[in-house]
């Protein structure tokens, strides 16, 4: 494999190079008649906003009425529910020995507890929390998302989506860290790359870590406050768009037009679709569920230590007079930095007004990244982290005030 | 006795986004790249390893780029890494349905002296579309192999690999020279192994 003899590089003018390219293909090319397909047709109206964006409500709608009655209904109420409520705590509670032991509060946490989400031990909510509400959640979400990948429907939402995206300095193409980022953050930070300048790539990153909650949220949401999740991604999707559109004039740089390579329509092939569901499934279990897990048992540990109590006392005001919220949810706001979906299992214990609540998760989610993400983002520069986490705070300080204010101009808070 | 020998080559696989290299890296290795249909699926560069004829050598899964100029982050890791990999072996993966800004880039790379080899992905697709590509004819002009394959469904997979020692340098001035059919370049270089260059099949 060795270099052949006399080959210099060589540096052709762009020019040179397509009569080149040209040459070799009139060479060896040869285009019979084409007939248009039917995934020709479709291709074309899933782009043409007359009919691309009804297509694209429908497909996102069935994609979250899809992920909302899988995994919320039938795997997580209809079965799992059922399993950890009416026999695993029951057995738990009963079989562990010394309910006064500080084991069994790390463990098993309250002994008179009648579900999950409240006895907050290591081995129930921690446990109830990964594979019940948050495992099912994610996987008919990668399948989803998978089959919307491996189709070509994606870059047709970013074509779809440009001309909204490109109000607030992005364009079309960060539609697709955004909807990876529905999933887990983790590889949306990545998946910024594919954006052109840095401007575009903090910006996106930023947004990401603060607006886009991601699946494991998702799916506790839907479960603990099925109700509320409508308008806390009103306030999400809103937040992005305000947000975003301060830091396009803010942040210094270019946003700069692109061509987007839209590809044909394929039929996914089954193998890759499993191959892929099982890569980051498996990612997730590997990840996600020692974090749940872990986080469990740390915040039983600052409670017991009194940490908690002590941050709470101190961030009263700020919760209670500026984002309008009960003192008790600075705890879950701690176990949020660990695991987000972890912190509104937490929160859906505690007793507060539907418009508190709404609060309290938009806090939770556009509060501090999972430890994971913020490794990502570290990853892609130290500067733009720094300067992405000053952003978060203002966000959180800015938009939580704001979103009281509405309350209390509707008369909810 | 049995444990392969590793050659280490480096074999990078450059190409457009959207052309199956990661379909077709995971072929060559038995990796678990992510493969998608959208352009940018790869954004960070994958290894593994190919075993063919009791010989390993490294294959990267490099992000698609349309040119050696970078337009975007994952364009510049494409680029930084043919800098990093002076001596690899470079597998061009191009879309036999969108051959000339396959070729482009290809030609980006031959230029730079390096022993290369094509992998012409995507042929059913091409096939479905009726376009038709001489491998053959591509092969002679260029100077460097060119293997058929899809990626999707494993066609071709395995000559590639055992094309892949075959790689040559190819030289620009000669490539231009056979296009223009200019007698003194014509001297055919035997590129199969074993052949003779006997004239039966055309080459």
């Amino acid at each position: 494999m060795q270099r052949l003899r006399g080959v210099r590089p060589v540096k052709l003018t762009t020019n040179e190079r397509w009569d080149l390219v040209d040459a070799i293909a009139e060479r060896t090319v040869t285009v019979g008649t084409y007939r248009q397909t039917i995934g020709d047709i479709l291709g074309e109206l899933t782009v043409k906003p007359a009919t691309g964006i009804p297509v694209a409500v429908a497909v996102l709608y069935a994609f979250w009425s899809i992920f909302g009655s899988f995994a919320g209904t039938l795997v997580t109420d209809g079965f799992m529910v059922r399993l950890f409520d009416d026999h695993w705590l029951p057995w738990l509670q009963a079989a562990w020995p010394g309910p006064d032991s500080l084991l069994y509060y790390l463990a098993v946490g309250d002994p008179l507890a009648e579900t999950c989400f409240e006895a907050f031990g290591m081995l129930t909510s921690g446990l109830f929390v990964a594979i019940g509400v948050v495992l099912p959640a994610v996987l008919i979400f990668y399948l989803m998302m998978t089959l919307l990948e491996d189709s070509g429907y994606l870059p047709r939402l970013a074509v779809l989506m440009d001309t909204v995206l490109h109000r607030i300095g992005l364009h079309g193409y960060a539609i697709i860290p955004a909807i990876l980022g529905l999933g887990c953050n983790v590889p949306a930070v990545t998946a910024t790359r594919i954006l052109e300048t840095r401007k575009q790539r903090f910006m996106m990153m930023t947004l990401l870590a603060i607006f886009i909650p991601c699946g494991a949220q998702l799916g506790v949401m839907r479960d603990v406050i099925p109700d509320l999740v409508g308008p806390v991604m009103l306030y999400l999707i809103c937040g992005f768009g305000i947000f975003g559109f301060v830091l396009d004039r803010i942040i210094p740089g270019e946003n700069p037009e692109i061509l987007i390579d839209v590809p044909p329509y394929h039929w996914p092939a089954w193998e890759n679709v499993a191959r892929k569901l099982w890569t980051r499934t498996k990612g997730f279990l590997k990840e996600a569920v020692p974090f749940v897990l872990f986080g469990v048992l740390l915040v039983n540990l600052l409670y017991l230590a009194g940490v908690i109590g002590a941050l709470a006392d101190l961030f009263e005001p700020l919760f209670v007079t500026w984002f309008g919220v009960p003192k008790e949810t600075v705890g879950p706001l701690i176990a949020a930095f660990l695991r987000k979906d972890l912190a509104v299992a937490q929160l859906s214990t505690i007793a507060m007004t539907p418009y508190q609540m709404i609060t309290s998760v938009v806090l939770i989610s556009i509060y501090f990244p999972c430890v994971a993400t913020f490794v990502m983002m570290l990853r892609e520069g130290w500067k733009q982290m720094l300067a992405a986490v000053g952003v978060l705070f203002a966000v959180v300080f800015v938009y939580g005030g704001l979103i009281h204010a509405a309350g209390i101009l509707m008369g909810v808070a | 006795m049995n444990e392969p020998i590793d050659t280490g080559t480096t074999v990078l696989m450059v190409g457009n986004p959207n052309v199956g290299k990661s379909a077709l890296f995971n072929r060559l290795t038995g990796a678990n790249a992510v493969v998608s249909n959208y352009p940018g699926t790869t954004v960070d560069y994958t290894e593994g390893t190919l075993i063919e004829a009791h010989r390993t050598c490294t294959i990267i899964d490099v992000p698609g780029t349309y040119s050696l100029t970078p337009r975007d982050a994952a364009e510049e890791v494409a680029v930084r890494l043919l800098g990093e990999y002076p001596g690899a072996v470079v597998l061009l993966v191009l879309d036999a349905t969108r051959i000339e800004r396959g070729l482009y880039l290809a030609l980006e790379v031959i230029e730079r002296g390096v022993p290369c080899i094509i992998a012409l992905n995507m042929t059913d697709a091409a096939h479905d579309k009726h376009i038709s590509v001489d491998a053959a004819e591509m092969e002679r002009v260029l100077g460097i192999p060119v293997i058929e394959t899809t990626a999707i469904s494993g066609e071709g997979v395995k000559q590639l690999a055992g094309m892949i020692r075959n790689a040559k340098a190819a030289d620009i001035s000669a490539i231009s020279g056979r296009l223009n059919g200019d007698g003194a370049a014509e001297e055919m270089v035997a590129l199969r192994s074993g052949c003779s260059g006997c004239g039966v099949c055309g080459r």
